[in-house]
């Protein structure tokens, strides 16, 4: 048996992490491993319905968000989400229901059962930056990613409408650039980092994923970035997938590894790179991290 | 369309539409002065014909047709930066949603037909499976758009590196989605729920 858990949660992957994003899942479960944290996946859990839901159908989005909330309530802790999509949606069911009497009427004869919005919902950033604390992050650190520049980037869901995610502050936000830097990185400072990547349009308009996310690369390589970090599986299919795509379009070059936190804590923390799913990333990260000495 | 010129009377103005949008979205479209901090942080304005701004405008001054016809509701992100900003608490993202679902019960009166596909498949898989299936809905996203070969150098990548599941399993409660679907269904009939 392994030592005793720090901390347990209950999990929701969401269904990127059981496919494209599949890199993001394994590197999520092998830092926690490493960290004494627990997760218990949600057994059945639902697709969240994400933006294209919501975008037609406020009703089937709320529903769907609700009967995944009963279901983690069948498993123990805190319920830690992965996906800033699937984290904004959960955490918007919560506030949405708690303050509007007749949508929570209307939801509860949908899934025909109580509702319930106590569980916490935590993005991973908040339970390794609050929960598990910087420090005692800095201090599981066996491989200091020295010399690191790492280029943060929020997206939109993780920190907007400020009221829903209350992870950071909305404009603002140091959370994730506290993150890496306790494992020794170097966060630069950059301007694109709270800007959309183009998000779903990927699969219907891709032309606003080449115009929008190739602002977001050259953003990060004028600031001397060696990488960008991410946290959403959704603004890693846009600027990982498609960067070459991006770069023809363009007629440029970035070569800009785009890494989940999670796969660079885990290098940090001492995670095997072999289970990190670095061979998943359409950008190569192994000479960057050859370069670095960090394999 | 969009530049030519309006009539406002009691016959040209739909004020009864904007009541609609705001029961739906929860937020005020007649609190907005524009000042315009919405269009200016929209990451999508220039793919809109009508920026965030105006599409407010023209909700208050109520000419809902020029909003559902144009390509502009089906542009926006969802990214929240409108909502975010709103010196006023204008819920602009909940505004979109509004409208779209009202373009969209009224069966798509827009010429963004592309956006309407991808969002009518992605909510047929989760109906059908219970989650979404990335392949599966690229795939039908292509045959149904006609676009056979979008994305045809990018699939072949994938699939090697392990981001393409061929097959899947369905999920062993999907009745009770079909059940969640079907209830909201009911309820819409009976007219209990928007």
């Amino acid at each position: 048996m392994p030592t005793k858990n720090l901390l347990n949660y209950s999990y929701y992957p969401g269904c990127s992490l059981h496919a494209s994003a599949k890199e993001y899942d394994e590197s999520t479960k092998g830092v926690f491993r490493a960290l004494r944290i627990g997760l218990k996946e949600v057994p059945d859990w639902f697709c969240c319905g994400a933006t294209p839901a919501h975008n037609v159908d406020e009703l089937l989005s709320l529903s769907l968000c609700a009967k995944n909330l009963s279901l983690a309530d069948n498993v123990e802790g805190d319920l830690a989400v992965a996906c800033a999509a699937c984290f904004s949606r959960l955490k918007t069911t919560q506030h949405k229901l708690a303050e509007n009497d007749i949508k929570r009427k209307q939801v509860e004869i949908a899934i025909d059962g109580a509702i319930s919005l106590e569980k916490p919902v935590k993005h991973l950033l908040e339970i390794l930056a609050k929960d598990y604390g910087l420090d005692r992050l800095a201090d599981a650190v066996k491989k200091p990613l020295t010399g690191l520049k790492v280029a943060t980037y929020y997206g939109c869901l993780l920190t907007r409408p400020p009221e829903v995610p209350e992870l950071d502050c909305v404009e603002a936000p140091t959370i994730m650039e506290n993150v890496i830097a306790a494992t020794g990185a170097e966060p630069v400072a950059w301007s694109h980092r709270l800007e959309c990547c183009g998000a779903n349009f990927t699969l219907s308009r891709p032309g606003v994923v080449l115009n929008l996310s190739n602002e977001i690369l050259a953003s990060a390589k004028r600031a001397g970035a060696d990488c960008i970090m991410v946290a959403c599986p959704l603004c890693h299919g846009n600027l990982d997938i498609r960067q070459r795509e991006i770069e023809e379009a363009n007629g440029t070059r970035y070569d800009m590894p785009v890494f989940y936190m999670t796969q660079l804590l885990g290098l940090a923390v001492g995670v095997p790179a072999g289970k990190l799913g670095l061979e998943s990333m359409i950008v190569n990260p192994l000479p960057l991290l050859r370069e670095k000495q960090l394999l | 369309m969009k530049n030519s010129k309006m009539h406002l009377s009691t016959e040209t103005m739909n004020l009864g539409f904007v009541r609609k949008v705001e029961a739906l979205s929860g937020s005020s479209v007649r609190r907005c002065f524009q000042c315009g901090k919405c269009s200016a942080g929209c990451p999508m304005r220039t793919f809109m014909e009508h920026p965030p701004n105006r599409i407010v405008r023209l909700l208050q001054l109520g000419q809902y047709e020029r909003v559902l016809a144009g390509r502009s509701i089906w542009y926006c992100a969802s990214c929240e930066t409108c909502s975010t900003r709103c010196p006023n608490k204008v819920d602009l993202a909940a505004i979109m949603d509004a409208l779209r679902k009202l373009s969209w019960d009224a069966d798509g009166p827009s010429k963004e037909s592309l956006v309407q596909l991808a969002n009518r498949l992605f909510i047929e898989n989760i109906k059908t499976y219970g989650r979404q299936y990335e392949m599966r809905l690229a795939a039908a996203f292509n045959l149904r758009s006609g676009k056979l070969l979008k994305d045809f150098m990018l699939g072949p990548k994938l699939l090697t590196k392990g981001k393409l599941k061929m097959f899947h399993q369905k999920n062993r409660n999907i009745s009770e989605i079909e059940r969640i679907f079907s209830r909201i269904e009911e309820m819409r009939k009976k007219g209990e729920a928007p």
